[in-house]
C-alpha cells in the first residue's frame, strides 16, 4: 500500500484512461461482446421465464399453464434461476470482469480466442442443462439442477473464459494495485473452486445424507457473495470514482473490507440450514459469520455512501446513466448486508424460514445489487467498444424505471410477503388454504413486477443490440471512434 | 495486495477453510451414520427404502417437487411444524442416513412431506393430492385421469414411505 503514491495519483482512484478506444479495449472487444450478447439474451429468456413461474406460483390449480408438463412450477422456476444465474450473471461479469482488469493493468489479450472459445462452451452446455430441465432430468440441488455431466464442461468454460483477469493482474506493468482487481482476482479464482468441490460432493461422490444439503448451502452462499458479490463490489469500487471524478472516500479501509468479506462469506452457507437436521453449531457458525459479513458492508458503505455524501455526488450520480444504476446497486448492497444480519438470528429467522423471504434475500443481490451494477457497467463500456452512442434516449429511461421499480417491488412482495407469510404458517390455527389465500395479493405484486423487469430487460435490449448492429456494420468505423 | 500469490494464498484459505470445517467435518461427524434400534434389541430405524419408492424420488426430483414442498421437521419453538402435524419429533440427521438424494428443501408452498407417509392412509387420497386439484394430471390417463401411469404409481409408493414416526437414539419418542 505505501507504493501507491509514487505512482503520482492519489489513493482511492482508479487510473485516468483515454476516452478514445485503447488497443487494450480493441483486443477485447470480440470476447466482451460475446460475453455480453449472450448474457441479454439469456436475461431476456430467464425474464419471459420469470414471468411464467409468477403466474404459476400464485395459483397452481387454476393457473393458464394447468395441466402442462413442460412448464410445471418446477422445472420453470429451476430453469429461470439457472438461465439468470449461469446465462446473464455469469456471462456479464466474464465480460465486464475482462474489461476491468484489462483497463487497470493494461493488458493486451492477445489470445482472445480461448476466451471465446470457453464463452462458446459455456452457452452450450448451459443450452443443453436448461433442455436437460425441462425435459425432466433435473437434480434436486437449487443452482445444481444441471444433470452431472454440465458440471466438468462448465468448470472447463470457466477456466478458459474467466481466467483472463487473473491473467491480466499478474501482467500488469505497475505494482499499485486497485480495490476492483483484488475484488475481481478474489472472484475469478475462489468460484471455479467451489464450484469443483461442490460437483464432487453433491453429484458424483455424493456425500451421505444431510452432509450433502451442508455441502450445497456452502456452495450457495459462495456463489452469491464470492462471485456475484464481489464481481459487482469491483464494478462500483471503479465506476464511483472514476464518473464523479474524486477519490473513493475512506479508500484506506477498503483492503479491510476485501479480506474480511472473503474471510467470512464462505462461512454463511449454513445459517440457510436454521432448524434442518444437521448439528446445531454448524448452523451458529453460519448465523455468526452472517453478523460479522457487516464488517465489510460497513466499510463498503463507508466507501461508496461517503463518496457519493461529499460535494453534491448524489445529484450529479442520479444526473449520469452509469451512477444512477450503480449507486442504487450500492445502496441495495448495503441493505443486503443488513437483513442478512439481522435474519440471521435464530427468533426471526424461524418466522421467515420456508417462505419466499431467502428468495428476496437472494434477488437482493442478485437483481437490485449486481444486475444494477452491470446494467450501469454497461452504459459506461458499450459506447466505448462500439465507438457509437445510445440509440434512444426514451429507451434509457424506460429500462431504469422498469427495471428500478421492478427490482423493488420485487424485493418488496418477496421479503415482506415473506415475513407475513411466515408469521400465518406459525400460527397452527391458520390453514394452509387461509395461508395461501391472504398471499395471492403479493402474488399479484410479484407477477406485475415480473412484467416490469421484462419490459425493462426488453428496452436494454433493444438499445445495445441497436448499438452493437451499427458499429459492426462499416467494420472498421468503430475502431477509430 | 500488490503480490498475486498472496492474494490467491488467501482466497484460497478463504474457501477451502470453510469448506473443510464445515462440510469435511460434518461429514466425519455424520458419515457414519446408519440404521439404529431407539433401545437396544430394538428395531433398526429407518427401514430400507423399498425399489418403487426410490424410483418414484426420481420422479420427485425430476419434476422439481422440492422447489414448493420441504422433507424436515423443525424442533418445537421454531415455527409451528408439529403444531401443524408435519411429525410428532424434530427430524435428525439419521433419518436420512439411507437416502441417495436428501430432498431438505427450503419453500414450503405446499405442505411438508417429511411425515407424509403416516398422514396418507389410502392410496386414492395419495394420488389425489399428486394431481393437486388437476394441475398433475398428465401423470393420469384414460378419460376421467383415473389411471395411473407408471410414474404416478412410483410416485405414490414414494410419498408413502416417507416417515419419521418412529423412536431414534438422537430423537426418542414420548411415551
Amino acid at each position: 500500500m505505501t507504493q501507491e503514491n509514487r505512482s503520482g495519483r492519489p489513493q482511492g482512484r482508479p487510473p485516468e484512461g483515454d476516452s478514445r478506444l485503447t488497443r487494450t479495449e480493441a483486443q477485447l472487444r470480440g470476447p466482451f461482446l460475446l460475453f455480453f450478447v449472450s448474457a441479454v439474451i439469456w436475461l431476456l429468456a430467464a425474464s419471459v421465464l420469470g414471468v411464467i413461474a409468477a403466474l404459476q406460483q400464485g395459483s397452481l390449480a387454476a393457473g393458464p399453464f394447468r395441466g402442462c408438463e413442460l412448464l410445471t412450477y418446477g422445472h420453470v422456476a429451476a430453469a429461470q434461476r439457472n438461465l439468470f444465474v449461469y446465462g446473464w450473471g455469469f456471462n456479464a461479469f466474464f465480460a465486464l470482469n475482462l474489461w476491468l482488469l484489462s483497463q487497470l493493468g493494461r493488458f493486451e489479450l492477445r489470445n482472445g480466442w480461448l476466451a471465446t472459445l470457453g464463452g462458446a462452451v459455456w452457452n452450450l452446455a448451459l443450452t443443453y442443462g436448461v433442455i436437460q430441465i425441462f425435459a425432466g432430468n433435473q437434480g434436486g440441488f437449487g443452482l445444481l439442477e444441471f444433470p452431472r455431466e454440465v458440471g466438468p464442461v462448465l468448470a472447463v468454460a470457466f477456466l478458459l473464459a474467466g481466467f483472463w483477469p487473473i491473467v491480466a493482474f499478474a501482467r500488469r506493468p505497475t505494482g499499485h494495485t486497485f480495490a476492483s482487481q483484488w475484488f475481481v482476482v478474489g472472484a475469478s479464482f475462489a468460484f471455479p473452486l467451489t464450484y469443483l468441490l461442490a460437483q464432487l460432493l453433491v453429484l458424483w461422490q455424493p456425500a451421505s445424507g444431510v452432509v450433502q444439503a451442508i455441502a450445497h448451502s456452502w456452495f450457495v452462499s459462495n456463489l452469491l457473495l464470492l462471485w456475484f458479490g464481489a464481481s459487482a463490489l469491483a464494478a462500483v469500487y471503479y465506476f464511483l470514482p472514476k464518473v464523479l471524478g474524486r477519490t473513493i472516500s475512506g479508500y484506506y479501509l477498503a483492503p479491510v473490507g476485501f479480506w474480511t468479506f472473503f474471510l467470512f462469506a464462505s462461512w454463511t452457507g449454513p445459517s440457510a440450514l436454521i432448524g434442518a437436521p444437521v448439528p446445531l453449531w454448524l448452523q451458529s457458525v453460519g448465523v455468526v459469520a452472517g453478523a460479522m459479513l457487516m464488517v465489510p458492508v460497513i466499510v463498503t458503505a463507508i466507501n461508496f455512501h461517503g463518496t457519493l455524501s461529499s460535494e453534491s455526488g448524489w445529484s450529479r450520480a442520479w444526473n449520469d446513466t452509469t451512477l444512477r444504476f450503480v449507486s442504487f446497486g450500492a445502496v441495495a448492497f448495503t441493505l443486503f448486508g443488513a437483513l442478512n444480519a439481522i435474519f440471521g438470528f435464530r427468533g426471526y429467522n424461524a418466522v421467515v424460514r420456508f417462505t419466499s423471504f431467502a428468495s428476496g434475500q437472494e434477488q437482493l443481490l442478485t437483481y437490485a445489487f449486481a444486475t444494477m451494477v452491470i446494467f450501469g457497467a454497461a452504459y459506461f463500456v458499450l459506447p466505448r467498444l462500439t465507438g457509437s452512442l445510445w440509440p434512444s434516449a426514451k429507451l434509457v429511461h424506460v429500462h431504469f424505471w422498469a427495471a428500478a421499480l421492478g427490482a423493488v417491488a420485487t424485493a418488496v412482495a418477496l421479503l415482506v410477503g415473506g415475513y407475513e407469510n411466515g408469521k400465518q404458517l406459525a400460527d397452527a390455527s391458520v390453514s394452509l388454504a387461509q395461508v395461501a389465500k391472504a398471499g395471492s395479493a403479493w402474488n399479484m405484486v410479484l407477477t406485475v413486477s415480473a412484467v416490469l423487469l421484462l419490459v425493462g430487460h426488453v428496452a436494454f435490449a433493444l438499445n445495445a443490440f441497436g448499438m452493437i448492429l451499427k458499429s459492426s456494420a462499416p467494420a472498421s468505423a468503430g475502431r477509430h471512434d | 495486495m500488490k503480490n498475486l500469490n498472496t492474494l490467491l494464498a488467501g482466497v484460497f484459505l478463504a474457501v477451502a477453510l470453510p469448506f473443510g470445517a464445515l462440510v469435511i467435518s460434518s461429514q466425519v461427524q455424520l458419515g457414519s451414520l446408519g440404521r439404529a434400534p431407539a433401545e437396544e434389541g430394538g428395531p433398526l430405524f429407518p427401514s430400507r427404502e423399498p425399489g418403487l419408492a426410490i424410483q418414484g424420488r426420481a420422479v420427485y426430483v425430476s419434476l422439481g417437487c422440492v422447489s414448493c414442498h420441504t422433507q424436515q421437521v423443525r424442533p418445537a419453538g421454531q415455527g409451528s411444524d408439529i403444531a401443524r402435524g408435519y411429525g410428532v419429533r424434530p427430524s435428525v440427521a439419521r433419518d436420512y442416513s439411507q437416502q441417495k438424494q436428501v430432498l431438505l428443501g427450503d419453500r414450503r408452498l405446499g405442505p411438508d412431506l417429511a411425515n407424509y407417509g403416516v398422514r396418507a392412509k389410502e392410496l386414492a387420497a395419495v394420488h389425489e393430492a399428486i394431481k393437486h386439484q388437476g394441475a398433475f394430471e398428465f401423470l393420469y390417463a384414460g378419460d376421467k385421469k383415473q389411471v395411473a401411469s407408471e410414474r404416478a404409481i412410483a410416485l405414490a409408493a414414494y410419498l408413502q414411505s416417507l416417515r419419521q414416526d418412529y423412536s431414534s437414539p438422537e430423537a426418542k419418542l414420548k411415551q
